[in-house]
């Protein structure tokens, strides 16, 4: 391999990784679908010609970390690299062969180089919709046929088969809104052109030789980082576990099991003893745990300052029984699949807690709540989707961070006054802070939130996928757990529950109230100094 | 001077965090200064720049100021004890925000100390609705005992008023403003709707705080310097820089400060701007690269590229200002090895003091500014601008190790951190450029601040620039900008309205209104000069979550009808989107309303020093001027214009 100096490897390095921050910049820039454009529910990198990722975009939601290189390889293995030619791209959005749900779609476009293939650009998005049973979340599907639309990993051709339609065509034909959708995976496409550019204006500058010996040095120089972080700790064998409440069709708590052996630097993660694969769609696909598994490692072994790729692959081991929650069996559904994926990445930051205690973070709300209300008017469907937040774990050095997005992800929520000027079925009527859900301790939890909706219309219909209901956020050395999540409806004097995933018809006059819960406190909640205490007061008092 | 040019000067004195410049213009010429800024006490650096230019306040007729005095107020928590009050049900706005994350992969992760705790914000029984009607009355004389409870118990500086929907209608804020105002007389009263007349609660709170929070600091601060230059005998006029830009009169800065957010680095830009324009050059992407960081800002057409919200220290402000990215490159930028074996430069720096170990005094750090006295583009041993020699022999020391932890030898440890430094510089300059739809190709680089003159070339050339430009006296540039700057004052206001039928009437009254809100403003404090409007529309398709900036050229702002408000929203649509929208099939909405109302500052003579180069000259050449360096790689010459610009150019 070709020597390359300190500074072309420096210089090169961050060109490849603003190649990717621009990619992502472009994707989300000219997304039509919020799920992109503000949550950034994306993602964007370069990877190498055997599908090892590069680099990836940083500034995105972190679920889709590290997941990649998994899907390319599986299209490589679908379509061997060598048939490709130029203009030639793969695009798969299949669970089962390294996507994390069908919504995700991921485009992987050869960057041609003197005739051969030095390195993919890849972009991926979540789609609003991609067709089945319901529009954008369909809670009943039993099977994945009924989750949407299923593109097995394949090539096509984007003069051929995009811009003269007939792939397009055939995924228009099957989903529900057709312009924002074509739109955002042209957007899509439109990131991986601007990813392959900046790599052939690299390869004009400094040499293909050394752009390629620049791109194996990054690889290698994470897996030295990686590598150093899992050496500084203790060899061992570590567990940590945790739940989620249900499938939502009666069965749970559903078991998730981390199994960490830390042997000088190398890491091995190992989900046996999770719980079996759900009926439901609160499975997660493979793709999903690793990338829970790697932001856990990212966010405890690491400054922020390393960009992970390929090498931290190669550093971790990632096992998944077969037909377990974190690794069902085709066809099983996995629409839901982030609540599984938090557990993962909770019980990741357990086992590695109780290798380093003295760095450990207690457990956060850690939940996705997608909370949906829709109302039928006129013959038109008016629908309004949020994501909520929750509360932090405590540390050694500092209570928890109080309502707040979720560490997977990066939802904002939406304007009351947005809400006020688009909807006219329901009302906000309140967003408050819950000083004291945050779990007690010596630092206490991070608090959680709780909106409340009063209904304006008869027939509006709730639906709400969340978790941590019934399991608590758990606190640390001596901490107490956060308080739980729930969602009661206010009809007159009845007071109606509602589960953690649910589906309910309301009335007008109806009062929602949905509650996120605290993250787990950390120490002896005697140990707690008085002038926290009084903090803590202050921040309960109601004027 | 003073005797023979008695209050015929225009000053600007601008603030950095190393050293406070002067540009003084006058009949006679341009004169500038530079002195070492006094953080802790910034008003007396203007005052020793005063005194090094050999000026007194009863020479000047214009005094045009800008610093840091608001941004700080701001990063060390020192403003106003602040109260909220807000609709009750959402007191917790500025505590829950929008929920979203600064820094991702961090568990320990703390949001921005708020400006205002918890407790010291009251919930108010009212409610407006987004078409302004009222859903619950404010009853002023039933929530009197407990806001006077309230205040009482609070022994607040301030109050921030930011109510639900008053971006719809202000009457609520309005009469709880006129009720706080019974209760406690001597209280500050902030509201939202004259903050910014834009939707979106927690961004318009957050703005109200910050604005009310800097306002007493700001308006002592202001208040001081007034006086002090009064009692030197000045009796022109005082104004202040924005961050959007263009100034305003100190009296109306002291009244509401959020525009002075941020404010810091928008003069060079205007400075670069005018200086450019002087050779006729008005496409330019400005490079100023200080002690610490560098910023960079796009200009198309003579107008920079605007944002509408920024963060203060992780705090959102939502008012128009320059879009500025900053990367933590600067010449006292440090250069280490990462524990990966990764050569990296900053983001920590040595600063002004002790600074670079060239400077001498006593740091050992290698920094970029060794690296260039190492690669002789700073000559060593010479005095440079600001009095300072620089050692060579430290610059060597300071580099030694680093090149044996990275088997180089110690130039080409220097070389290899200049091309690590400027890499980050062009990731700065893409992201205002290729990542915005714009071809850096086709502008001119204009580099200013100590260090930029010395990386402008090499930049250019990693990025395909051909051209680049550098002013004179581009140590100063900042504070030329102060005097090149229009008086600006801008609004914007929420107002939606589907394109129909009779739309462009109404939108033609709501721009007429603005116009005329702003242009009173001006006659109010006195500002005259040739006036000129910019107006922007937010517009999306129905439906849809975001809105586009849609620029309304303002001479057909007379003849507007709803073809052109459709077609324009189509052109910003179809670049920013890159595909075409159907408007015909899909109704269009303006969302939001900004204006912009200039008044053109006078003519203005360019900020030409002594002739920096005869004729013309082949890289590679160092040039030196009075306030920076200027490195000519090979492959570039150089020639000076006459405008005083200096003009390099790759050879093709």
């Amino acid at each position: 391999m070709t020597a390359i100096s300190p500074a072309d490897q420096a210089v090169i390095g961050q060109a490849l990784l603003s190649a990717a921050r621009e990619m992502g910049a472009k994707l989300c820039r000219s997304a039509f679908s919020p799920i992109v454009r503000d949550a950034k529910d994306a993602s964007t990198g370069l990877m190498d010609a055997t599908g090892a990722a590069v680099v990836q975009s940083d500034e995105l939601i972190p679920v889709l970390v590290g997941s990649l290189s998994v899907t390319l390889r599986r299209c490589m293995q679908a379509v061997p690299p060598e048939t490709l030619r130029e203009g030639d791209f793969y695009l798969t959005n299949h669970p089962y062969h390294g996507a994390h749900h069908l919504q995700d779609i991921l485009v992987f476009m050869p960057a041609f180089v003197d005739g051969r293939i030095i390195a993919y650009a890849a972009a991926v998005a979540h789609h609003l919709d991609v067709g089945g049973g319901a529009p954008g979340l369909n809670s009943s599907a039993t099977d994945l046929y009924g989750e949407g639309l299923i593109l097995p990993p394949a090539r096509w051709n984007f003069a051929r088969d995009w811009q003269d339609g007939n792939l397009r065509t055939l995924i228009g034909a099957n989903i529900r809104v057709p312009d924002q959708t074509l739109g955002d995976i042209e957007s899509q496409f439109a990131a991986c052109f601007t990813g392959i550019a900046r790599l052939r204006e690299l390869c004009a500058r400094h040499g293909t030789a050394t752009v390629e010996a620049a791109m194996a040095g990054q690889i290698a120089y994470v897996e030295r980082r990686v590598r150093a972080a899992v050496a500084a700790l203790p060899d061992g064998t570590y567990v940590g576990e945790d739940f989620v409440d249900d499938d939502g069709a009666g069965s749970g708590p559903l078991r998730v099991r981390a199994t960490v052996t830390v042997a000088g630097d190398s890491l091995a993660v190992d989900f046996a003893g999770s719980a079996p694969q759900v009926r439901t769609h609160m499975n997660a696909p493979y793709a999903s745990v690793v990338s829970g598994t790697l932001a856990a490692l990212k966010s405890f072994l690491t400054t922020d300052d390393v960009p992970f790729n390929e090498g931290a692959a190669r550093a971790v081991t990632i096992t998944v029984p077969e037909g377990t929650l974190l690794n069902p069996r085709f066809p099983a559904p996995v629409r839901a699949r982030m609540e599984a994926t938090y557990r993962a990445h909770d019980a990741v930051l357990k086992a590695l807690g109780a290798a380093v205690p003295e760095r450990a973070v207690a457990t956060g709300f850690d939940t996705t709540t997608a909370f949906c209300l829709s109302h039928l008017q006129d013959g038109r469907y008016r629908v309004f989707i949020e994501l909520r937040d929750g509360g932090y774990g405590a540390h050694a050095g500092a209570d928890g961070c109080d309502a707040i997005t979720g560490p997977l992800s990066n939802c904002t929520n939406v304007p009351v006054e947005a809400i006020d000027a688009d909807h006219d079925f329901f009302r906000i009527e309140a967003f408050a802070l819950l000083p004291g859900t945050g779990g007690r301790g010596q630092h206490r939890g991070g608090n959680g939130s709780i909106r409340r909706y009063r209904i304006l219309r008869d027939g509006v219909r709730l639906a709400i996928y969340t978790d941590r209901f019934r399991v608590a956020a758990e606190g640390l050395m001596g901490g107490e757990p956060g308080a739980l999540g729930g969602c009661v409806i206010r009809r007159g004097a009845e007071k109606i529950s509602v589960r953690s995933k649910d589906d309910v018809v309301l009335r007008a006059g109806d009062v929602l109230e949905m509650w996120t819960g605290g993250g787990g406190g950390y120490g002896p909640p005697d140990a707690r100094p008085d002038a926290l205490l009084a903090a803590d007061a202050r921040l309960a008092q109601e004027p | 001077m003073s005797d023979s040019t008695p209050r015929r000067l225009a000053v600007g004195v601008e603030i950095g965090g190393t050293f406070t410049d002067l540009v003084a213009i006058g009949p006679d010429g341009v004169r500038v200064a530079k002195v070492p800024s006094t953080p802790a006490r910034p008003d007396e650096a203007v005052f020793d720049v005063l005194d090094a230019a050999g000026l007194n306040p009863s020479d000047i007729a214009e005094f045009v100021h800008g610093s840091t005095v608001a941004t700080n107020a701001v990063l060390e928590r020192k403003g106003a004890r602040l109260a909220l009050l807000a609709t009750e049900g959402f007191r917790d706005v500025l505590i829950l925000g929008r929920q979203d994350r600064l820094r991702l992969f961090d568990l320990r992760y703390r949001r921005p100390k708020p400006l205002v705790a918890r407790e010291d914000s009251l919930g108010v029984p009212e409610r407006m609705l987004a078409d302004g009607s009222t859903l619950t009355p404010f009853d002023a004389e039933a929530f009197a005992p407990r806001l006077a409870a309230f205040l009482d118990r609070g022994r607040y500086d301030a109050v921030a008023i930011c109510l639900l929907n008053a971006y719809a209608n202000p009457a609520h804020e309005q009469a709880l403003a006129a009720l706080v105002r019974r209760i406690a007389p001597g209280l500050r009263v902030t509201c939202s709707h004259e903050v910014t007349g834009e939707f979106r609660e927690y961004e318009r709170a957050s703005t109200t705080a910050l604005s009310a929070y800097v306002q007493p600091v700001l308006d002592a601060y202001l208040g001081r310097m007034e006086q002090r230059l009064e009692a030197g005998g000045f009796r022109g006029e005082l104004s202040v820089m924005q961050s959007g830009g263009g100034r305003v009169p100190a009296a109306a800065m002291r009244r509401n400060a959020a525009s002075a957010l941020l404010s810091g680095p928008a003069a060079g830009v205007m400075g670069a701007v005018r200086q450019a324009a002087q050779s006729g050059v008005r496409d330019i992407i400005t490079l100023d690269i200080g002690g610490t960081s560098a910023d960079v800002a796009l200009v198309e057409a003579g107008r920079p590229a605007m944002t509408r919200d920024a963060l203060v220290d992780g705090l959102v402000v939502q008012m128009p200002m320059l879009d500025i990215t900053t990367v933590g490159a600067g010449g006292g930028s440090i250069a280490w090895v990462d524990e990966g074996g990764m050569l990296r430069v900053g983001p920590r720096s040595a600063g002004a003091d002790p600074g670079p170990a060239c400077y001498g005094r006593g740091d050992t750090q290698p920094t970029l500014t060794d690296a260039h006295v190492i690669a002789g583009r700073i000559p060593s041993g010479k005095r440079l601008a600001g009095g300072l020699v620089m050692d060579g022999a430290a610059a060597r020391a300071a580099f030694a190790p680093l090149a044996a932890q990275l088997g180089l030898s110690v130039e080409s440890a220097a070389d290899s951190v200049v091309r690590i430094a400027v890499a980050s510089v062009v990731a700065a300059v893409r992201l205002v450029s290729t990542e915005r739809g714009h071809d850096p190709r086709s502008f001119v680089l204009v580099p200013y601040g100590g260090a930029g003159p010395l990386h402008a070339a090499a930049v250019a050339e990693e990025l395909g620039i051909a051209r680049v430009l550098v002013p004179p006296g581009a140590g100063v540039l900042s504070a030329y900008g102060l005097l090149a700057a229009d008086h600006s004052l801008f609004a914007a206001r929420t107002r939606r309205l589907t394109i129909a039928p009779g739309a462009a009437a109404e939108v033609r009254q709501e721009i007429a209104a603005l116009r005329s809100d702003l242009a009173g403003r001006f006659d109010a404090l006195g500002v005259a000069g040739d006036r000129r409007l910019e107006v922007t529309l937010d517009m999306r398709l129905l439906g849809q979550a975001f809105e586009i900036g849609v620029p309304l050229p303002a001479e057909a702002l007379e003849t507007l009808d709803e073809a052109a408000l459709l077609a324009g929203f189509a052109a910003a649509h179809e670049r920013i989107y890159r595909a075409p929208v159907d408007t015909a099939r899909r109704p269009v909405e303006v969302v939001s309303y900004r204006v912009a109302l200039h008044a053109a500052r006078a003519a203005l003579p360019g900020l030409a020093g002594p002739r920096r180069l005869d004729g013309q000259g082949d890289g590679p050449l160092l040039i030196e001027d009075a306030t920076a360096t200027i490195w000519v790689p090979p492959g570039w010459t150089a020639a000076e214009d006459a405008a005083g610009n200096l003009l390099l150019t790759r050879a093709p």
